[in-house]
């Protein structure tokens, strides 16, 4: 694998939707960068705002109410969101492939699967005759895993399984062997066997290819598996970001250390309760201004506070006593910004 | 799925046995037969005609038993009930529609003679409707809240409010009264059977243009509107997404995916026009002047015609039959997923 230079690089994202109830900031100053050659996981509950990101890299957020309101998306050196739509829609598919949550819903049902395939190829392999394409079509179908490849060209999306489509929709987001690949929770949908194989999928797939993964998850035993760091979302913010192990082994933001607690081992004592983060995201359009630290340490978020512990206190955001202005502060204890590798409690950022 | 399709179409025998039945007594039993309005006749005649005659009987009765008797005879009321149906059911089998009670003619002439004019608006409206609804829902759908949205869902429940004859009698009043644009009625011109055939066509058209518009004015309003909100639907589904996701244009995504998914509701409604396509509407017809099958009906139930009655209603009622296995037919056609078994 490669060295590891940011290829993609998400500063201070803002999307919202203009709803009934006003403007909505479902992604609300996002910052994160995922190097070439690793997989970047992205964790956070459902409805934290992990889609929404997804679909502003893609710029396929639902039109006309979903808006990147500022901020940039940096693939290499293009900003994808200065980008027209022309030159974006030569991005999709070619330089950033996507998978989605739902096999069931994500194939189009009147149309056999070699075609939707096919389609890929033509799309970005203008060169290869359309003989060639279906060569590689089922090449490529039995590459992820799919057995007899040639009769399943023929079938639609209804007459195989919901592993097998994600198999095809894997198929059709590596057809124009993309840099980068977002995964937007691919295994959720899909029951716990099946699961095992598709993320072995993905794994071997980047290894053999070297692409980057944005691997969108709610589950944080799915990120220790296969990814290199991860960032954790609360509320469309990220609320920490660091490499998996020290993640794992030393989580700094008490919205994580609920995660972990809550997280079932197999060295928990058998059948006693499993922790859990009480109560649920607040409403978005009802957050309070400002930095959402506070509501943690109070336990208005319901994050489990037990011994008065003195790290989770050094990381409130109380007012700033390390020079820090409030807006990027940082976990770590002195030394600023660079002192925490890079793990912050971003984007407590002002709304 | 082919197997299905040969037993639907073995159920129309039951089916349609039924529909006979339900035709047969309800003509039967419904008060104010053939009879009745030939004893109406004659007493107006014997009113009419005779001032000093006016006899106590022509009052109530001008007609004696006998004379009734004969009548009855000539229906084919005097046998029992059962045995007139299965004589007239045996007819209906072979094609013979009887004899219409007021014209004397065979029905199964009247509707022929009808059957192409009522066809030529039918189809002309079947494809106006779908040529113009499907473009301006799927347009409608694309730019969903612009001006060009507002403005022709305003046009378009205006149309379905008025109702088609109206309509047609305002354009009669506006186009061919006042502006003397178009015709005022009929389907041809005078001098028709002297013109030559480019000239034929033009006459035609220009006859036929008030009438096509009185009958789309309403029909369009279903078609564009399921069109759109169903193709909106579509625009916002998943598979959308991931076509655009792979790279293709909105454009593509939605002529190549989103529209034939938008079709399938479409689809189902297409069979049942082909008994719409034989009635047409007597208002309209009666509007314009239009000697088509809504006309003839309509006059046919009004004056009690039972024969035309009943013929109507057969005819129509089959192609009501075979259109409902059509719709199905085109279902399958466009929609993988559905497999009738
Ligand atoms: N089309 C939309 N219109 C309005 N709000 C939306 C829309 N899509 C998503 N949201 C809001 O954005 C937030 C984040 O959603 P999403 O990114 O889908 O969550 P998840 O992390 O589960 O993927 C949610 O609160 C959701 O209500
Ligand atoms: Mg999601």
């Amino acid at each position: 694998m490669t060295d590891g230079y940011p290829i993609l690089a998400v500063n201070h994202l803002v999307a919202a939707f203009d709803t009934e109830a006003g403007r909505v900031r479902a992604v609300n100053d996002v910052s994160f960068s995922l190097e070439a050659g690793t997989i970047l996981g992205l964790v956070g509950e459902s409805g934290c705002g992990k889609s929404v990101t997804a679909l502003s890299i893609m710029r396929l957020l639902p039109r006309p109410t979903g808006i990147i309101e500022s901020g940039s998306i940096r693939l290499n050196d293009t900003d994808l969101v200065k980008l027209a739509p022309d030159q974006m829609q030569r991005i999709r598919g070619r330089r950033i492939g996507m998978i989605f949550q739902e096999p069931m819903t994500a194939l189009n049902p009147v149309h056999r699967i070699g075609r939707q395939l096919v389609e890929v190829f033509a799309l970005h392999r203008p060169d290869v005759d359309a003989g060639q394409r279906v060569q590689e079509a089922v090449a490529l179908l039995s590459h992820v895993g799919i057995p007899e490849a040639r009769a399943r060209m023929d079938e639609y999306p209804h007459q195989i399984s919901g592993g097998m489509r994600q198999r095809v929709m894997i198929a059709m987001a590596l057809a124009g062997k993309p840099d980068v690949l977002i995964a937007d929770e691919p295994t959720t949908a899909l029951d716990v066997t099946i699961q095992a194989q598709i993320l072995e999928l993905i794994l071997d797939l980047q290894k053999e290819t070297g692409m980057a993964v944005l691997f969108i998850t709610h589950a944080l035993g799915v990120i220790a598996q296969i990814c290199q760091d991860v960032a954790v979302m609360y509320a469309g913010q990220i609320v920490e970001s660091a490499p998996v192990t020290a993640l794992f082994k030393d989580p700094r933001h008490p919205y994580t250390q609920g995660l972990l607690t809550s997280m079932p081992r197999l060295s928990s004592e058998n059948k006693s309760t499993l922790p859990i983060i009480q109560g649920t995201v607040p409403s978005l359009s009802q957050l309070p201004p400002g930095c959402l630290g506070p509501l943690f340490f109070t336990g208005t978020l319901g994050v489990p506070i037990g011994d008065g512990s003195e790290k989770r206190k050094a990381a409130s955001c109380g007012k700033p006593k390390d020079g820090f202005s409030h807006p990027r502060r940082c976990a770590a204890k002195k030394g600023g910004a660079g002192a925490c590798g890079g793990r912050c409690f971003a984007n407590c950022g002002t709304r | 799925m082919t197997a299905y399709f040969i037993r639907r179409f073995l159920l129309i025998v039951p089916t349609f046995l039924g529909i006979t039945i339900l035709i047969f007594v309800i003509t039967r039993f419904v008060p104010g037969g053939p009879i009745e309005r030939i004893i109406a006749q004659a007493q107006q005649q014997a009113l009419e005609g005779g001032g000093t005659a006016v006899s106590e009987t022509v009052q109530r009765q001008p007609l004696s038993d006998d004379q009734i008797d004969l009548l009855k005879k000539y229906y084919g009321f005097d046998k029992p009930v059962l045995v007139s149906y299965v004589t007239w059911l045996g007819k209906l089998v072979r094609g013979d529609l009887g004899i219409s009670t007021r014209y004397y003619d065979p029905v199964w002439e009247m509707i022929r003679e009808r059957i192409p004019i009522s066809l030529y608006f039918g189809l002309l409206t079947l494809i106006a409707t779908y040529g113009v609804c499907i473009p301006l829902g799927i347009a409608k759908a694309i730019r969903h809240k612009s001006a060009f949205d507002d403005a022709s869902s305003v046009l378009v429940f205006v149309g379905y409010a008025i109702p088609g004859w109206v309509a047609g009698i305002l354009m009669i009043l506006v186009f061919s009264s006042h502006w003397e644009l178009f015709p005022l009625g009929e389907l041809v011109g005078e001098n028709f059977e002297t013109m030559s055939l480019w000239e034929k066509a033009l006459d035609l058209a220009w006859h036929s243009m008030l009438p096509l518009m009185a009958y789309l004015i309403g029909a369009f309003s279903f078609m564009t509107f399921l069109m759109k909100n169903t193709l909106m639907d579509n625009l916002a589904a998943d598979y959308v997404r991931t076509a655009m996701a792979k790279g293709l244009t909105f454009r593509r995504a939605v002529f190549g995916h989103a529209l034939r998914n938008s079709l399938i509701p479409i689809a189902t409604t297409f069979g049942n026009n082909i008994s719409v396509i034989l009635s047409g509407s007597f208002l309209v017809e009666k509007v314009f002047n239009i000697d088509g099958m809504g006309l003839l009906g309509y006059e046919s139930v009004v004056e009690r015609d039972y024969p035309v009655v009943m013929g109507v209603l057969a005819i129509s009622s089959m192609l009501f039959l075979v259109g409902n296995i059509l719709s199905d037919m085109c279902v399958a056609a466009v929609d993988p997923r559905v497999k009738f078994e």
